[in-house]
């Protein structure tokens, strides 16, 4: 009797095939994406999202073309930091035109679907019950579409902003043609590096992706008024995780208030503060991103071009 | 998944696909040799399982439309998200009947929204007091209920019996 290898085809549905040219999709328009690179944690509230999208406005203010990809399905809030909630999409170029935030940034976030800023996401099912089965699934074909059908058109850097979770950079991986560069977050405290271990040992040992290092949120305070620095909990031990796992550690960024303020109004801080510590914290990360990415020519961008 | 005729020792072939009814799919599979045919039936989780991977049972005929298993099965999607987002019209086919982009989602969808079943103004207005990122989710249960119960109509009976379910 035949067994499944002797058969070539499923019978007529050709899932393999439709699966490859969801894959074949993803790879033509990740063509005009330059650099892909993930912003992880593995611990949540460490201030991913904030990173990402500093991280992202301060390339952008170096003449970088930015790209937002919210992957925290259940839990995003990109949109709402950059101050795009409520843009309507448009369908343009075989995609969905992303939203558009200062300064020069590119914006997609399953929170420009929903019905209103407490709208959790539900998906369409004959009943909720049991959907463990299934939500997964459907929240990383959601992170596919995204990737796959947001009009990016030409980009130096589109960062990732995953969700917490050691599972979630498995999955990305799985997704990507290729990923560039995985940056991770950390806070000063043991608890947080004891997650964000895990998640680094992920990202080297089992999936050999390239790290570009350790950044340290809320490392220190910085005096709003003076601009001194001061260290908000023992220093180095974030240093002695990088070390530990031989990646980079990339330094600490500054606590500042405004940094929240700001991400409530809706404005990158980066646009407003860059010319503080905690701006040129956020600008000296970006530098050190850019060199890893190209560390031949770390600040040429790529020659635009229209989408 | 393949399927294979005992007696031939043949891969069968797919025949056709019908529904889904209530969440479930049937695909029928018939050898190429004796015609015999076994029909594979799915339950809701497996349906959807197939849905959140985006292929078509039966293989795809068109593209696939940008973002159209978030559009089309986002429960909780804000109307107007999309610049083309447009009210149906009375003489709009449904999604099935106009080829949905999606063939297979749009089987789906389109089983999942079907209810000839009419609404009392008061089960309405109740339904209304419900918030609206559920509320799409909350009639469908009602309506399946008094579909499982052989009800002809919603009124303010069947709200009163599914109450406890969804805090009408």
């Amino acid at each position: 009797m035949k067994t499944y290898h002797d058969i070539a085809t499923d019978g007529g549905s050709n899932v393999a095939a439709q699966v490859g040219e969801q894959a074949a999709r993803l790879a033509r328009r990740l063509a005009g994406v330059r650099h892909v690179v993930a912003v992880m944690s593995g611990k949540g509230g460490v201030g991913k999202s904030a990173v990402t999208v500093n991280l992202g406005a301060a390339l952008a203010l170096d003449g970088l073309t930015v790209g937002l990809l919210d992957a925290d399905i259940n839990g995003p809030s990109l949109a709402r930091m950059t101050g795009v909630l409520g843009q309507p999409l448009r369908l343009e170029d075989g995609g969905v035109q992303p939203a558009e935030a200062a300064p020069g940034l590119k914006v997609m976030s399953i929170d420009l679907l929903l019905a209103d800023e407490h709208a959790p996401v539900l998906w369409e099912a004959p009943t909720q019950r049991d959907a463990f089965t299934w939500r997964g699934l459907m929240e990383m074909h959601a992170v596919r579409e995204f990737l796959t059908d947001t009009a990016w058109g030409r980009l130096d850097v589109l960062l990732i902003d995953l969700p917490p979770g050691t599972d979630k950079l498995p999955n990305l991986v799985d997704l990507l043609p290729a990923l560039d560069g995985t940056l991770v977050v950390t806070l000063p405290s043991g608890v947080s590096q004891h997650v964000v271990g895990k998640s680094i040992r992920m990202a080297t040992a089992v999936l050999g992706t390239p790290v570009i290092g350790l950044v340290e949120n809320m490392a220190s305070y910085a005096c709003p008024h003076c601009g001194r620095e001061a260290p908000l909990f023992p220093t180095g031990e974030a240093a002695a995780l990088a070390a530990r796992h031989g990646i980079p550690y990339l330094g600490g960024l500054p606590f500042d208030p405004r940094l929240s303020a700001a991400a409530d109004r809706g404005t990158a801080f980066m646009v407003e503060y860059a010319d503080t510590p905690a701006g040129r914290a956020f600008r000296r990360l970006a530098e050190q991103v850019r060199t890893f990415l190209n560390p031949e020519h770390p600040f040429a961008p790529s020659p635009r071009s229209s989408r | 998944m393949k399927f294979l005729c005992v007696a031939c020792d043949e891969a069968m072939t797919l025949k056709e696909t019908r529904g889904p009814d209530d969440g479930s799919m049937t695909v029928v599979f018939a050898c190429p040799a004796c015609g015999h045919a076994v029909a594979m039936l799915t339950n809701a989780m497996e349906t959807q399982v197939v849905r959140s991977l985006g292929v078509k049972i039966g293989g795809r005929t068109t593209p696939a439309a940008p973002m159209e298993m978030v559009r089309s099965s986002l429960t909780t999607r804000r109307e107007g998200a999309f610049e083309d987002d447009r009210p149906a019209s009375p003489a709009t086919p449904p999604a099935a009947e106009a080829g949905s982009k999606c063939p297979f989602t749009g089987m789906v969808n389109a089983a999942y929204e079907r209810t000839a079943l009419p609404w009392t103004a008061e089960a309405e207005a109740r339904l209304e007091r419900i918030p609206a990122y559920v509320r799409p989710m909350v009639r469908k249960g009602i309506e399946q209920h008094a579909r499982d119960h052989g009800y002809a109509r919603i009124d303010a009976a069947v709200m009163d019996e599914v109450k406890g379910l969804f805090g009408l």
